[in-house]
């Protein structure tokens, strides 16, 4: 069955037939073709100067002629579905005829190759043996066969639910789980290493030496060795070269640029840093005595340490003293007094209230003791 | 002054590198199970046998190279972990006062409150600003300064000098190795890292300028005095050095005279490790360039150096089903 689906051909386009994969170039401005479900033969219709074609292909028992005849004899009821048309429609009778037998014959030898590659399909897939027969002839095996597809199939399933109910037994939040999560680095990194014992770096699983020592692999790759054959002449000869190269004594004084080298320095020991060296400086404003009681102190509390403490201690001492001292001076009792309204501000009007009332209260009171009195 | 253990080669075969020889010291305490008994490769190394340290306690060794970004804080940070998996006490200093890395490479950048700057200014006292590595308790660092303090240059050789006196009077004892990472270049910062040295691991790369610089810093060191100085080459290709596009180690020896402690490839891991604050070195499995690093540690404790080195990767023989794909 030949099947162009939908080809909507504007310019000079490729037709291929799916079978016989052979291209012919048909003029766009002649023909759109479409696809038709029902019938199967070519259409044509002149009337309007217009054309349909189908190309399915479906009655085999049709020959190319004949399909071609009846293209040309079908009738105009299907017009409305399988539509193609002309777009030139100023073109005269002689020349829409002319270009129309032209593609009929193409359309002829469409059909005809199709049909060749058809037939020579068919007779390929004729000579194939049969898979039946194929299948009879192992018919005494098909039964194993099934037995170890069922196996497999069986074992697989088996593996798999064995899987995943191991991974549900394993208790979540384990360290295992947790390395496995990423939450947690590996034994090895967080420094709980298992050993591994081979020898040593020259002889182990990973370094063997070759017979004759000529050669030595090493992580699965092997390498030719050649022998060393420094001497130690040749190593005092390129010292000496380098002695007389390069004369250099190390620096001792570290002076800033623009200072002036002391009277007693060499100056071959001096070093020049520049002003502005990113991590180096030539002011010294740490006391080396100190400093180097520092790096020698093995326990205690460190200099600073300790230095800013006491210094803090004394402050404090400091104040508490003048607090002291204060304290002496003014009556606890008064300075309760003094201090009460500032704390209670907001229940300040209610004690004046409130001692206003009491005193009122007491001269009240004292009135009424003293006429009782008197 | 040169080690006299480097160009001896004790009863190694000549062409073996002496610590590539697969029989170990017998002198040496051994802790090791039956090889029957040897359990499956899992977890970080952890070696059978420790090296012989040679040498006086505590050993203090500059890694320098004069040149800058050819893996002097690396080299730090995975031979110090090395020396500290080999169960040596090591404290790794950062002395770049301006461009300290080392804490990063190490993943301690979030534990470092207290610098050396603090310890002179008493702010705390020296064990205070040692962080340990949680990973191998036998490891320290300590930070010379944080990024934008500025340390006295007349003062820094004299600090680290004092550094160095008060680790070893310390009351858990002397570390065994004092590793000072140096700064790129030959300025303040060079001179204050080199000042309390006795021996130098010059680390370079082989190309011209690094070696240029290599050499430099070589003859300034041994002006200084310090002459046991050894050289590691790192970013080794031997795809290219094949080609003949680089320069191989041996070339690299020719040119600059020193003994070589390790050759240390090129490995993508490299930078893996740098992002993740983890070295090399506990990487697993161990990667070419870890093992290489490992292997320079050893030499370095027992002040050995190569005797072979590797020039050329062997194209893998191919057996009968390897048309197969096997």
């Amino acid at each position: 069955m030949a099947s162009i689906d939908s080809l909507q051909l504007h310019s000079l386009c490729n037709l291929q037939s799916p079978v016989g994969r052979s291209k012919l170039q048909i003029p766009s401005s002649l023909v759109l073709f479409r696809r038709r479900h029902k019938n199967l033969n070519w259409v044509q219709v002149q009337t309007n100067q217009r054309f349909v074609c189908k190309s399915i292909v479906d009655d085999e028992s049709s020959t190319p002629d004949e399909e071609t005849q009846n293209t040309q004899n079908d009738d105009d009821n299907e017009k409305e579905d399988d539509v193609a048309t002309t777009q030139n429609s100023n073109n005269t009778p002689s020349d829409s005829n002319t270009s129309i037998s032209r593609f009929q014959s193409m359309i002829t030898t469409i059909t005809i190759h199709s049909e060749n590659s058809i037939s020579r399909l068919r007779s390929m897939i004729t000579t194939l043996p049969p898979v039946t027969f194929l299948m009879k002839k192992s018919s005494g095996n098909s039964v194993w066969i099934g037995i170890s597809i069922v196996a497999t199939v069986l074992l697989a399933s088996i593996r798999a639910y064995a899987i995943r109910k191991s991974r549900d037994n394993r208790p979540a939040g384990s360290v295992s789980d947790l390395v496995r999560r990423g939450q947690l680095r590996s034994g090895d990194r967080r420094g709980i290493s298992k050993g591994m014992n081979y020898e040593d770096p020259f002889n182990n699983p990973f370094v063997k030496l070759g017979k004759g020592s000529s050669t030595v692999e090493m992580c699965g790759k092997v390498y030719k060795l050649a022998p060393v054959t420094l001497t130690e002449k040749e190593q005092s000869v390129h010292q000496k070269r380098r002695s007389r190269a390069y004369q250099w004594k190390r620096p001792t004084v570290f002076l800033k640029e623009g200072d002036s080298v002391p009277p007693d320095v060499d100056p071959d020991t001096v070093r020049w840093i520049p002003a502005n060296h990113p991590f180096a400086t030539t002011v010294s404003d740490i006391d080396q005595d100190l400093a180097q009681n520092n790096v020698y102190q093995k326990q205690g509390v460190p200099f600073r340490i300790r230095a800013e403490h006491e210094a803090m201690q004394k402050k404090l001492e400091a104040l508490q003293n003048e607090e002291k001292l204060n304290n002496l001076g003014i009556d606890s009792q008064n300075a309760r007094d003094f201090q009460r309204p500032y704390k209670f501000s907001s229940k300040l009007e209610e004690d004046e209230n409130v001692q206003k009332s009491s005193q009122e209260n007491h001269n009240d009171n004292s009135s009424s003791e003293e006429t009782h009195k008197s | 002054m040169a080690s006299p253990r480097v160009f001896t080669t004790h009863h190694r075969p000549p062409l073996l590198p002496s610590s590539l020889s697969s029989t170990p010291l017998t002198s040496l305490p051994r802790f090791v199970k039956s090889p029957n008994k040897r359990t499956p490769i899992q977890s970080v190394l952890q070696f059978n046998r420790k090296p012989q340290l040679a040498g006086e306690t505590p050993r203090i060794v500059v890694i320098t190279s004069g040149k800058g970004g050819v893996g002097k804080t690396t080299t730090t940070a995975n031979v110090g972990l090395s020396l500290a998996r080999y169960g040596f006490s090591v404290v790794a200093i950062d002395a770049d006062l301006g461009l300290r890395n080392l804490d990063l490479l190490l993943g301690l950048e979030n534990r470092v409150n207290y610098t050396v700057v603090e310890v002179l200014n008493g702010d705390c006292r020296l064990d205070q600003a040692l962080v340990r590595d949680k990973r191998w308790s036998n490891f320290e660092l300590l930070c010379i300064s944080k990024p934008r303090s500025k340390l006295p240059m007349g003062f820094g050789g004299k600090a680290l000098e004092w550094l160095v006196d008060a680790l070893k009077t310390r009351p858990e004892g002397s570390p065994d190795f004092i590793i000072i990472d140096c700064p790129a270049g030959i300025d303040a910062g060079f001179i204050t890292a080199i000042t309390p040295a006795n021996e130098a691991v010059l680390v370079t790369t082989p190309d011209i300028t690094a070696l240029r610089d290599a050499d430099r810093v070589t003859g300034l060191l041994e002006c200084d005095g310090i002459r046991d100085i050894k050289m590691i080459v790192n970013r080794v290709r031997t795809d290219m050095i094949r080609g003949e596009d680089m320069m191989s180690v041996l070339d690299v020896q020719e040119m600059l005279g020193l003994s070589l402690l390790g050759a240390i490839p090129e490995d993508s891991e490299v930078i893996r490790s740098t992002n993740r604050g983890f070295p090399l070195v506990l990487n697993k499995p161990p990667t070419l360039a870890g093992l290489a690093f490992e292997q320079a540690a050893w030499r370095l404790v027992e002040q050995d150096s190569m005797k072979a080195v590797m020039v050329e990767e062997e194209p893998k023989k191919r057996g009968f089903f390897s048309f197969f794909g096997g």
